[in-house]
Formats: structure tokens, sequence, C-alpha cells
């Protein structure tokens, strides 16, 4: 039990990341970012190809989140901006095809074959409440809390007011002078550094392959983003640990009775929260 | 009032004044309409058994993308787990022949029904809330679908599969591509009277605006509700279809790369045209299952080419799996089609069909905006 507490909490970390993203760019937007997820495997993709260079990982892990903020600026800039006026589920249908489109170009280039990534963190894992734990599992702890600081103090910016000005009332921001277009970019941008970031926490924890992010991340970090109330950043970092939790504990308790017992604990906490709570545990009521 | 639509929309009124096609046009139109379907007809019974299951296939697929325009063009709601409620209506019927030993008339109806219940569970608990919730619930429960209810054993015999046996007098892939085939044609049929209907008038302004509906007295939740039930039960039936065409119903191909596929046909079809999306759903169906063919004959004639033989080796070389290209088109195609040609392939074929309507030949329809015509399913108003 301790140790599925202990690697709950990494994966929700890592869960917490991933929605962080999905919120930041709903409260600012109202659209869902469905290439959330495949930001972080095309970020992965660059920094395994880099350090098969061995170019270390400092360089790779730069250049790698650098690619991703590109992506999710192309994103913003060729496909969401010329349908800004489209309902939700336009937006959403479009970013899925951007992360099929990722996908199939990753299994082009790259085959659909498991592979290993170097961790960033080497050294003797020791142990924590009976769990084993790697130097590798401190990375997501140490990356959530970094992401965490700098979102507090970027909304005390007059950057960061401007961004809650213009998720409260565009029309009335815009008025007031402020970029509405400039917003967007910054928050796709702002955005796009989380999923890469939360791509290459989460690739060393396992194998990756081509859409490794979307097929096994994406869901819960989305659950993790809707159960916490979907425009509450707080909420998305409780939503995330709520959900690593939830999924290790089914896996640890019912996995040898029920197949995918993890994913079944995901969707009975998202129902559950959607009939009991329907703004999210820390989302105000509509 | 005449005088106020001449000046706002003269085109409108220069149309209805012409009152159908020329004299002698009804038999053209007639004529071209039996050639057409007929020669269609009659293809399906010449070609190969393989040619015949492939066809039955892409009407099936056209089944789930009629379920997915209900729910996308209509109610503006969108099921990234749809492959969820066809594999469930699969195996449904699977589960009727084989293990209740019961004949196709029954596990077919059973199929469409199981998928309405799956809808209805899921939207009761997605669609109180306004947003697009239903697309996380589903997509959830597409990942359950696929790790634990398609693996269940009690349901559906594990891995190894349960076998679906079409019944005696539709054994031939020949005639049961015709069987799907009648199934489209109810379905069409369907989705064009519901439009109409009080329930579906009430779902398209229910997608216009929540709260206009609301004020209005429609009862949002209920035809929402309803709406995802139809597409549920549509999707349902498509799958019971399916397991009889493919024989023996795995859990393997109801995967999420299949949920996103009946998304783009759909919406590459055209959300606002039923013709648009049967072609969109058909085509993607089958460029599933030809496009190794296809590559393989496009990579002939280049290697007859001479002087640049080494392209073709090199293509062969790259690309082994010329499968993997499929998504990659598709999802090509959909960022084109949101983009560029919000009408999608109906939009194209806008000309054809007015054509058969009795109107003129207009090659300019296909550019024509219908975006702001009231009570449009253009994904973009």
């Amino acid at each position: 039990m301790g140790a599925a507490t202990v690697s709950g909490l990494v994966v929700g970390a890592g869960y917490a990341l991933v929605a962080l993203g999905i919120v930041l760019i709903y409260k600012a937007t109202r659209q869902f970012n469905f290439a959330q997820g495949e930001i972080g495997t095309v970020a992965t993709f660059v920094a395994w190809m880099l350090l098969e260079r061995d170019l270390g990982w400092p360089i790779s892990g730069v250049i790698a989140v650098l690619t991703g903020v590109a992506m999710g600026l192309a994103i913003e800039r060729f496909i969401v901006r010329p349908l800004a006026r489209s309902p939700q589920v336009t937006v959403l249908v479009a970013t899925a095809g951007v992360a099929l489109l990722a996908i199939a170009l990753q299994i082009i280039i790259g085959e659909a074959k498991l592979r290993a990534i170097t961790p960033m963190l080497s050294g003797d894992n020791f142990s924590v409440f009976g769990a084993v734990v790697k130097p590798q599992d401190l990375m997501i702890i140490a990356g959530l809390a970094v992401t965490g600081v700098v979102l507090v103090l970027f909304f005390r910016s007059p950057v960061g007011t401007a961004l809650l000005a213009t998720s409260q009332e565009p029309t009335a921001a815009r008025i007031a002078g402020i970029d509405i277009n400039q917003m967007s970019m910054l928050v796709w941008g702002v955005a796009a550094l989380f999923g890469a970031l939360a791509g290459l926490l989460f690739a060393p924890i396992d194998a990756f392959t081509p859409g490794f992010m979307t097929q096994r991340r994406l869901i819960p970090g989305f659950t993790a983003a809707v159960i916490g109330g979907i425009t509450s950043l707080p909420g998305a970092v409780v939503g995330g640990f709520a959900i690593g939790l939830i999924e290790s504990y089914f896996g640890h308790l019912l996995g040898e009775t029920i197949r995918g017992a993890d994913g079944l604990g995901v969707l009975a906490a998202l129902l559950a929260v959607l009939v009991i709570r329907p703004q999210g545990l820390l989302g105000k009521a509509a | 009032m005449a005088t106020d639509l001449d000046i706002t929309h003269p085109m409108e009124a220069v149309e209805t004044d012409l009152g159908g096609p020329p004299h002698g046009g009804w038999t053209a139109r007639a004529i071209a309409g039996v050639v057409f379907g007929g020669g269609f007809l009659l293809l399906i019974g010449v070609v190969s058994d393989l040619d015949a299951s492939r066809i039955g296939y892409a009407f099936i697929f056209a089944i789930v993308g009629i379920s997915m325009r209900v729910l996308l063009g209509l109610l503006g709601q969108i099921s990234l787990g749809h492959q969820a409620f066809v594999g469930i209506g699969a195996f449904m019927a699977g589960f009727v022949v084989t293990e209740l030993e019961l004949d196709f008339a029954m596990a077919v109806p059973a199929a469409a029904l199981s998928g309405a219940a799956a809808a209805l569970i899921l939207g009761a608990a997605a669609l109180r809330i306004g947003g697009l919730l239903l697309a996380l619930v589903t997509l959830t429960f597409g990942a359950v679908a696929e790790r634990t209810i398609f693996l269940l054993r009690q349901f559906t015999g594990g891995g190894s599969g349960l076998p679906a046996p079409r019944p005696p007098w539709a054994a031939t892939d020949t005639t049961y591509a015709y069987v799907c085939l009648a199934f489209l044609v109810v379905v069409l049929f369907i989705d064009w009277r519901f439009v109409s209907t009080k329930a579906g008038r009430a779902v398209q302004a229910v997608r216009d605006s929540e709260r206009v509906a609301a004020s209005m007295g429609i009862s949002v939740v209920k035809y929402k509700l309803l709406a995802f039930m139809l597409s549920g039960f549509l999707a349902g039936l498509a799958g019971g279809l399916l397991a009889f065409n493919i024989g023996t119903v795995q859990a393997a191909p109801f995967n999420f790369f299949l949920a996103l596929e009946f998304v783009l046909m759909t919406v590459v079809g055209g959300l606002q045209y039923r013709s648009g999306v049967v072609v969109g759903s058909m085509f993607f169906a089958l460029l599933d299952r030809y496009f190794g063919n296809i590559y393989d004959w496009f990579l002939r004639q280049l290697d007859k080419v001479p002087g640049i033989r080494g392209v073709a080796d090199f293509l062969r070389d790259v690309i082994a799996d010329p499968g993997l290209l499929v998504p990659a088109v598709g999802a090509g195609l959909l960022i084109l089609t949101l983009i560029s040609f919000p009408g999608g392939i109906g939009q194209q074929l806008r000309p054809i069909v007015s054509w058969f309507r009795g109107g003129r030949f207009d090659l300019s329809l296909i550019h024509a905006d219908t975006s702001a015509r009231g009570g449009g399913e253009d994904v973009r108003p």
C-alpha cells in the first residue's frame, strides 16, 4: 500500500503537469487542446535523438522543450487562430487531428517499437515507506514544484493579470488595450512547455513508443483537469494527484481480478465527480 | 414580404420562380439515377468475394458516419470513444448468436439496443452539464472498453474472440454486402426523417444555443440525451452488422485510433451533408483496405519510368508498411477540411445532388457559403 501511494504520487505529479497545460489553455481561451499529450511525445523523440548523439541531458532537454514550445505556437498560429470563431468542438477535432498526424509521422519515421531513454538522474534507488524510489521519480515532483512556483509568480505579474482579464472578459480586455492574439500565443507557448516537460519526465519511467503520451497519459491528465474544476490551476494539481493515487490503488487492489482496473478507477472517479460535484473539486459553480 | 425577399435574397427568389427542372428534366434525372444506382448494385454482384466483403465493410462505416453526424452535426457534441459503442454492438451480436444461440434477426436489434443503453448511461452523467464533457467521458469509456469490457471472458470470450456466423440466407460476401446496403438505406431514411421531426428540430435548436432552446421550453438535457442515444443506437447497429461482416469479433480493432478515424471520416465527409458523410465514410473504409494495393500500383508505375528507377526502391525501403500512411493522409485531410473546406466532401458533391433534386447543375455551389443559412449544420456558424 505504501508502494502504491508513492508511485501514485509520482505518476500523479506528471498528470498534474499535463492537466496544468490543459487548464491553462481552457482558462484563457475556452478551448480543449487534444494535442497536449502529443507535444510531450514529440519533445521526447527529439530528446531521444539528441541523446543518441551523446549530447547529454542539459542540451537535449532544452532543445526538446523548445521544439515542444515551437509545436504549440505552430498549432496556435496555423490551426487554432484560423478557427477562433468556430465552436469549441471544431478546435477539439482539429487538435485531435494534429495529435493523430504527429503519431502517424512518428510511426513512419521512428517505427512503432518500444524505446528506452536514458534517465536524467542516475544514482542508487532508495526506499520510502517500503516503496522503491528511483532518483528519476524525484525529477517529476521537482518539475511540478518548479512549474507551480513559476505559475504563482506569473499570475502576480502584469502579464499574468492581463491574461486573467482576458480569460474573464475577452471583449473588455481588448478595449483595455490587451492584445488577445498575443495572450493566446503566450498561453499556448506556456502550455506546450508544460506538455513537453511532462513528456520528458514521463519517458524515462518506462519505455516510450510513438504516441505514448496520448495513449497512456492524456486521458488521466484530461480527467485530472476536469475533476479539479476545468478552470482551476490548483484544482489541476489536486486532480493530478487524486487520479494518480486512484489509478495506483485500483491497480494495486483490483489489478489481479480485473484487467485494466486502473482505467476503470479513472472512469469511476470521473463519473462520480460529474454526478456529485459537476463543477469539479476546486471549481466554482457556474 | 415578397419585395423584401427580392432585395435581401435575390438569388433565392429567382430560383423558386423556375419551379423545378425544364421539360423532360425529370426523365433525364431518373435515367441517370437508375443507371448510376443499378450500375453500383451490379458492381457489388460481379466483384470478387474479398471486394464484396470490403464494400460491405464500407457500408457499415457509412452507418457509423451517420451515427457520428447525428451527434456532431445535429447536436454539436462529440464522442471520442465511438469505437466502444460499435464494439459493444459487435460483441453483443456475437454473444447473441454464439452464446444464446439465437439468430441474426435477434442479434442486430440487440446490438443496436446495447449501443443505445451504453449511450444512455454515459450521457446521463455527462450531458447534464454544459460544454464538451461528453468528449472526455466517451474517451475514457473507450479506453475502459478496450482494456476491460472487451476482455471479459464471460461476455467476449477473452482474447480468442466470439464467432458470428452469417445467417444461411446471407452466407456469401455478396449477399451480405446487399444486406448492409439495405440497412444503410434504412439508416439514411431514419436520419432524413429525424432531422425534420419535432425532436430533430429541438436537437438542432439545442446545438445552436442551449439558452435560447431552454427559453423556448425545450428540455435541453432530454433532447441531448435523445440525440446521443440515437447515435449510440446506430453505432451499435453498425457494430452488429460488422460482427457478421468479419465473422469473428475480437477486441483489437476497436481501439482509440478507430475512434479518431470515425471522427475524421465524418468531418472530411462534411457534417452538413448526408451524402458527403456517406461518401467520406466509405472513402476512408476503402482507403484503409485498398491503400496497400494503390501504393503497390503506384510504385510499379514509377518503376516503368526510365531514369528514376531508384525512387521506387527508396520508397519501398523507407515505407515498408504503406498502411502506416493512411492515418497521416486522414489527419492531413481533416485539418485541411476544417481550415479551408468546412463543407467537406458534401460541399463538393452539391452540384450533383442539387441536380438530382431538380435544380440546375451549378458548379458555383461548390464555393457557395451556406454557413449563414438558418438552422445550418455547418461546424462553423
